[in-house]
């Protein structure tokens, strides 16, 4: 009986140590914040958090809408923000993926504009940490935008109008390309879709929701493990996560967040996405392979469609009967649909109206 | 016979009042905002999810290292109490009763990176006492036991998923199917507590010592413990127990509510003859003296099929002849097991129905301890997209004893479960 004992005893005094060699393994504060979070409990959105070096103003934001609408930015004056992000489309596209200059197409689906302000990285792979640089890249990429900085900069300043309302925005002589992403950034943190049927529920308004809704919001929260993921006010972790989502190209699969950080962990893992007017966004997942609602709900009730070896341990299959499938897309087809008009009646920026 | 008959019949009313200890924490729902059904099939049954996030030391599973903690969070207090009214019934009788079935107080978190706690502390009850003869009453016999049900660290992580390690008192791996966490408030496994002569471990006991668990992507899981095997006490003798447990899962899931799951346990451990022993260490053990060995071995499925689950367990357990009272020259070998399908229904698995079969097979000079119980129940749960944590419960049993001169025994409970 000596030997367990002595086992027991190497084992306590290898832990401190073991302990020790997790702790080198650090991450960059981006990481760490964006951990801290949650999860929370779905709930109302709080308000958008205003980074110091980029306030608001009214005409910041004006100047960003502008900008947001505005194919001129594109190398062809083709291709706005608004091209595949449309207001009209929850602030999405058509997809499955994005189709960029050149009728080019994407490898993935266009994220939401709505609420990106509160992801804390930017893009499925979360390469920027912030708005301002997101807004950045994909002007220059050769399949969406097609631009560059520099050239879309002297488009833009050979245009007196915006010229003039850059001097009135940022009392610089020389417009730049923070000015522009700073700009555009600014209007997406006003692009913010609350006062849906489930924000008045939560609120009080026990009528809000219908029955279905109601025990829809409970499978959301509850058997459905929804919220393990979709959490908080966005109904987002703003985490990476492998679904087991059918590839695109099976003999080249995306490997999503592992381009960024090149931990194994990460491959094939995508940000998680808001669940706020996603009805108004089909198809669905990075790269829109499931069609509607009723597909991702069964994607999620299976398991997965794809046994990946890296598949996220938070997915597991879910046991939901037809029912409370049905509970499941009625609650996300309407009770999360935001009706804020600020939001909800945003229109394109007429041509007219555009700086000359 | 009659006096073995009121001796069962006290042992069988003891496990109605006395509560069985079914944790279900809600301090973790509070944590997350989660409903109890994240976790749960139905509390305080853990599903594959719920699963996970303890075999991660109570952390999100894929997010360890990353939780907030409790210094971060509101205090992580549960509570948890049952109030019901019990039939029971036997050849000599029935007896109805409302009564309140105990309190279990809970806390459990993460206090720093990959290390959680889990602390289960049972206060002693004397109102409503355990008197079943008025003379006990008087003397003011309580209906709980205070006690530390659990109280133990888990530092997660230490090589990944496949090293964790639990220290303290806890509920031991080899309880595949936890009795702590079965629907059944009033119908225990039996082949969890049965005593054998002369020895006293308990199998369902919670246990002090110190546990290894891992699982891995492959569905592959192991556990392996040093314990006193004396169930809350400081140990008897100076022999330590061990034991391990692997289990595979086939298929998606772990075997709680999705996928195939098949393992095999083993438990070795010592007890003495000669109680107490000649030294009182300064926690008050004693080194009991001449001890003997005894094994316990079983093997275990869980099985799952659209919504239902079928849990199978068969175990046997074999004491040195030393134990054997009855038979000296004979070790004494039994064995047992349960059958157990479950059906959570309705939406968010608002409705748990289960059936259960429980047997146990003593060596035949000692059939007295043979046992059979067949049960079913109903629960359903109250409460709303928060929290579903008041269940309706209804569960009956019909229980024998003995082979030659079966005692039987009938009982119906309606109670209320709830935790917050």
């Amino acid at each position: 009986m000596r030997k367990p004992i002595r086992l027991v005893t190497i084992l306590l005094i290898l832990l401190p140590v073991m302990l020790a060699a997790q702790d080198q393994s650090v991450k960059s504060m981006t990481e760490i914040n964006v951990h801290l979070l949650g999860p929370l409990r779905i709930d109302n959105l709080p308000p958008v958090a205003i980074p110091p070096d980029n306030p608001q103003s009214s005409q910041k934001i004006q100047l960003g809408k502008l900008l947001y609408f505005d194919t001129r930015l594109s190398k062809d004056n083709t291709i706005s923000c608004a091209t595949c992000h449309d207001p009209a489309m929850g602030w999405s596209d058509a997809g499955p993926t994005s189709k960029g200059i050149n009728s080019q197409m994407g490898g993935r689906r266009s994220p939401p504009v709505s609420n990106a302000a509160y992801n804390p990285l930017q893009f499925w792979d979360g390469r920027a940490p912030s708005l301002e640089e997101q807004s950045k890249g994909p002007i220059q990429n050769p399949i969406e935008m097609g631009n560059t900085h520099e050239v879309m900069i002297k488009t833009v300043e050979d245009i007196p109008g915006y010229v003039e309302i850059f001097k009135k925005v940022f009392r610089e002589p020389k417009i730049t390309i923070d000015m522009v992403a700073d700009a555009i950034a600014s209007f997406e943190r006003t692009v913010v879709t609350t006062d849906s049927p489930f924000d008045r529920f939560v609120k009080g308004d026990d009528k809000s929701l219908t029955p279905l809704e109601k025990e829809g919001l409970e499978i959301f929260n509850g058997k459905g493990h929804c919220s393990s993921c979709h959490w908080g006010g966005n109904f987002s972790d703003g985490r990476f996560h492998n679904l087991g989502v059918n590839p695109t190209d099976i003999a080249k699969p995306d490997e999503g967040r592992f381009v960024i950080t090149k931990d194994p962990k990460d491959m094939g893992a995508f940000k998680t996405p808001t669940v706020r007017d996603a009805s108004l966004r089909a198809p669905y997942m990075h790269n829109g392979s499931e069609k509607t609602l009723e597909e991702v709900v069964e994607f999620y009730n299976i398991g997965g469609r794809v046994d990946d070896p890296n598949l996220d341990p938070l997915i597991v299959p879910l046991g939901l009967n037809d029912g409370e499938k049905k509970a499941l897309v009625a609650f996300m087809t309407r009770a999360l649909i935001s009706t804020n008009p600020e939001v909800s009646n945003v229109k394109p920026v007429e041509t007219s109206e555009f700086p000359k | 016979m009659k006096k073995l008959n009121g001796f069962l019949f006290i042992i069988f009313i003891i496990e109605i009042i006395i509560p069985i200890d079914t944790p279900a924490i809600p301090a973790f729902a509070r944590k997350y905002g989660f409903n109890c059904n994240m976790c749960h099939s139905g509390y305080t049954r853990l599903n594959d999810w719920g699963q996970r996030f303890r075999d991660d030391g109570y952390q999100i599973p894929g997010q360890e290292g990353t939780e907030k903690t409790v210094f971060d969070t509101p205090p992580p207090i549960a509570m948890r109490t049952t109030f019901g009214y019990t039939a029971y019934n036997t050849d000599e009788g029935t007896s109805t009763t409302f009564n309140i079935h105990g309190l279990d107080l809970l806390a459990a978190g993460v206090m720093h990176k990959n290390i959680s706690f889990l602390l289960i502390y049972t206060p002693r009850i004397d109102e409503p006492s355990g008197y079943f003869f008025i003379q006990d009453s008087l003397q003011g016999n309580p209906s709980q036991l205070g006690a530390l049900e659990s109280a133990s660290l888990v530092f997660s992580n230490i090589i990944q998923d496949a090293l964790n390690i639990r220290v303290g008192r806890f509920e031991p791996a080899y309880h595949v199917f936890s009795s702590k966490r079965s629907y059944y408030l009033f119908q225990p496994y039996e082949v969890y507590n049965l005593t054998t002569p002369h020895n006293t471990y308990v199998f369902n006991d919670n246990q002090l010592g110190i546990e290894c668990t891992g699982h891995f992507r492959s569905g592959f899981k192991y556990a392996a413990g040093i314990l006193n095997g004396n169930g809350a006490n400081p140990d008897n003798n100076n022999y330590k127990d061990i034991y391990a447990n692997i289990m595979q899962t086939f298929g998606k899931g772990d075997g709680q509510s999705a996928g195939q799951r098949l393992g095999l346990f083993g438990y070795y451990g010592w007890q003495p003859l000669q109680s107490p022993g000649t030294i009182v260490g300064p926690s008050g053990e004693t080194n009991g003296s001449d001890n003997k060995t005894f094994y316990r071995v079983g093997v275990t499925g869980s099985f799952n099929w659209n919504a239902f689950n079928l849990q199978v367990l068969y175990m046997t357990g074999i004491d040195n002849k030393a134990f054997n009272t009855i038979e000296p020259t004979e070790d004494y070998k039994y064995n047992g097991g349960l059958v157990e399908l479950d059906y959570p229904a309705l939406f968010n698995n608002r409705l748990a129905a289960s059936i259960m079969f429980n047997w146990v097979t003593p060596p035949s000079y000692d059939a007295e301890r043979e046992i059979k119980a067949y049960s079913a129940l109903l629960r359903y749960y109250l409460g709303d997209w928060t929290a579903v944590n008041i269940a309706m419960h209804l569960e009956y049993t019909y229980r024998e004893t003995g082979k030659e001169n079966k005692f039987k025994e009938n009982l119906v409970a309606l109670a209320l479960d709830f935790a917050f």
